[in-house]
């Protein structure tokens, strides 16, 4: 019996966490056009958003708002196209059936994804940011860089945790998991204030779609990169409050979800249901 | 010709099904309308932080452009996923290519399949515009004659683009499936969707305008709204305009139907015109 074969418990946890992350962190960067595409594609995107600014005459500033969304949006795709789609790809792969099967349990497989696509997503908003920023001049004045990182921390850490609750409910789904994805772009970009100030949709509405922890990471960000002039929708410390608490919520509702869903579909018989 | 236009009709049908089936009714419009009216509000939320009173035709710009884009995004893209898909995941184009039948008229009928998904779309979108947006288009300054024809050629050239990047994906297989995203996405920033092609740099805007998409997309703006809009094409007339759009389109055409034929052609060559990459 192989050394991996014989891990268990929590060592048998890491290393399928690992194992899994492994092809989204290497593996993935060995095939260069996704590389290319997973950056390029936001980009293109952004700098549109940018040159609509231009036209309209905006300030500087909000330059650097569309170049901070253009790089966030990087992670949410991430965690629609790669966290909560991610099974279906499987179920088309045959792979869906070889995670139920192992003796880790899909747990490890879902942090391994997250781990993984957080850091090959990382890499690929860096560089929209450096690329967006040296294209159109932007600066930014962090005040305090400290903060800013655990901000960002805990809202990945709550963004995995939705992301892991979607993947859980779209287990259930064949051909729908598509649509739904596609279906989480534009109106998330709108409701998380990804191209301007999230306060813009009034307050109670910016409360209302902090539900995504991406819209008060956002928030809490930019009031730290352009202090003064950012309109806020709630203090700095109280929307990290608030991200600890989303991070808290979804990775116990996931665990939930994640036991339920997996009951249905395999009652329904829909684990292999490809199409 | 009449073999021709029954494989369009059936392909047309097919791609309805695929397209519509997967969901009730009510979800698949709402589906269908949630991009193109977030996509939208977005831009009408960039315009109400920057400039809170007057400018209502950049307002316009913004909605026609959105309106109208996703015609690009299911005529153009749609056609190249339709091949990829059938190659792919359904693993039906060896079927449909040894049947007797054009995949040309194949691939048109289920490109018009994708680009029908989009009407409900584009009519909301310009009804939200005009009546909560409060978008000056009314049907006093609608020029309709210019509209229908702007829209027919526009259609046109987003099923010749669709080809062309069909053509691509013939003979590509990895990046198969994210090469018609860029495209579109490329287009999205060149086109003048969402802002005018003038504030791009001046090698952006001579591309810009080697693209059909630029001119429909200023012709419809021209056409729905009237004198009362933010220019793409400043200088020149609206005939002029629609003119360009129709020399563009049937050049398109001309390239897509010449590619495509090359593609195929070179695809059956090398023996990968049904090839899998287990994605």
């Amino acid at each position: 019996m192989s050394e991996i074969a014989r891990a268990r418990g929590l060592r048998r946890v890491v290393r399928a966490t690992l194992g899994r992350a492994y092809p989204r962190i290497i593996g993935a960067n060995r095939e260069r056009s996704w590389l290319f595409y997973d950056t390029v594609l936001p980009l293109l995107g952004t700098i549109a958003f940018v040159y609509v600014y231009k036209a309209l005459g905006a300030p500087d500033r909000f330059v650097g708002y569309v170049i901070m969304g253009g790089a966030t949006m990087a992670f949410w795709m991430n965690v629609m196209w790669n966290m909560a789609a991610q099974f279906y790809w499987d179920k088309q792969g045959g792979n869906l059936e070889l995670y139920m099967v192992l003796p880790c349990g899909i747990v490890p497989i879902l942090l391994g994804m997250s781990i993984g696509g957080f850091v090959g997503t990382l890499v690929r908003a860096a560089a929209i940011i450096v690329i967006g920023s040296v294209l159109f001049h932007v600066t930014y004045a962090i005040t305090q860089l400290p903060l800013f990182l655990l901000i960002f921390a805990v809202g990945i850490i709550a963004l995995y945790g939705l992301g892991v609750t979607f993947a859980s409910v779209f287990l259930m789904w064949g051909r729908e998991a598509w649509h739904m994805a596609e279906l989480f772009m534009e109106p998330v970009f709108l409701a998380s204030g990804f191209y301007f100030p999230v306060r813009a949709l009034g307050f109670w509405v910016g409360m209302g779609t902090s539900i995504i922890p991406l819209t008060l990471a956002l928030d809490a960000m930019r009031q730290l990169l352009f202090p003064g002039s950012h309109p806020a929708l709630l203090p700095v410390r109280a929307e990290l409050g608030a991200l600890v608490g989303l991070a808290v919520v979804f990775m116990l509702v996931a665990r939930w979800s994640l036991r339920k869903m997996e009951y249905l579909a395999r009652r329904e018989g829909r684990l292999s249901l490809r199409f | 010709m009449r073999r021709w236009w029954l494989t369009l009709r059936v392909g047309y049908w097919l791609g309805w099904q695929i397209e519509s089936n997967w969901t009730d009714p009510l979800l698949f419009f709402i589906y269908s309308i949630a991009r193109p009216l977030g996509g939208v509000l977005i831009l009408v939320f960039m315009y109400h932080v920057v400039a809170r009173a007057g400018g209502a035709a950049m307002l316009g710009f913004f909605v026609v452009g959105t309106a109208c884009w996703p015609f690009v995004v299911r005529g153009m893209m749609g056609t190249a996923y339709s091949l990829i898909s059938d190659r792919e995941h359904w693993r039906t184009l060896r079927y449909v290519y040894i049947s007797p039948i054009s995949l040309r008229a194949y691939l048109v009928g289920r490109a018009l399949a994708q680009a029908t998904s989009a009407v409900a779309a584009a009519a909301v979108t310009l009804i939200f515009g005009r009546w909560v947006l409060g978008v000056p288009m009314h049907l006093a300054t609608i020029n309709a004659p210019y509209t229908a024809a702007a829209f027919v050629l526009g259609i046109t050239a987003v099923i010749a683009l669709g080809l062309i990047v069909v053509s691509a994906a013939v003979l590509i297989s990895g990046e198969a499936w994210r090469m018609p995203e860029g495209v579109g996405a490329a287009l999205y920033l060149v086109c003048g969707a969402i802002f005018p092609v003038t504030v791009l740099p001046p090698a952006l805007q001579a591309l810009s305008q080697a693209i059909p998409l630029t001119w429909w997309l200023e012709a419809m703006r021209r056409g729905l709204l009237g004198p009362a809009v933010v220019r793409s094409l400043p200088q020149l007339p609206d005939p002029t305009v629609l003119g360009f759009l129709a020399m563009l389109t049937a050049l398109w055409v001309a390239a897509a139907l010449v590619a495509f034929t090359f593609a195929e052609r070179r695809a059956r060559q090398l023996g990968i015109l049904d090839r899998e990459t287990m994605y």
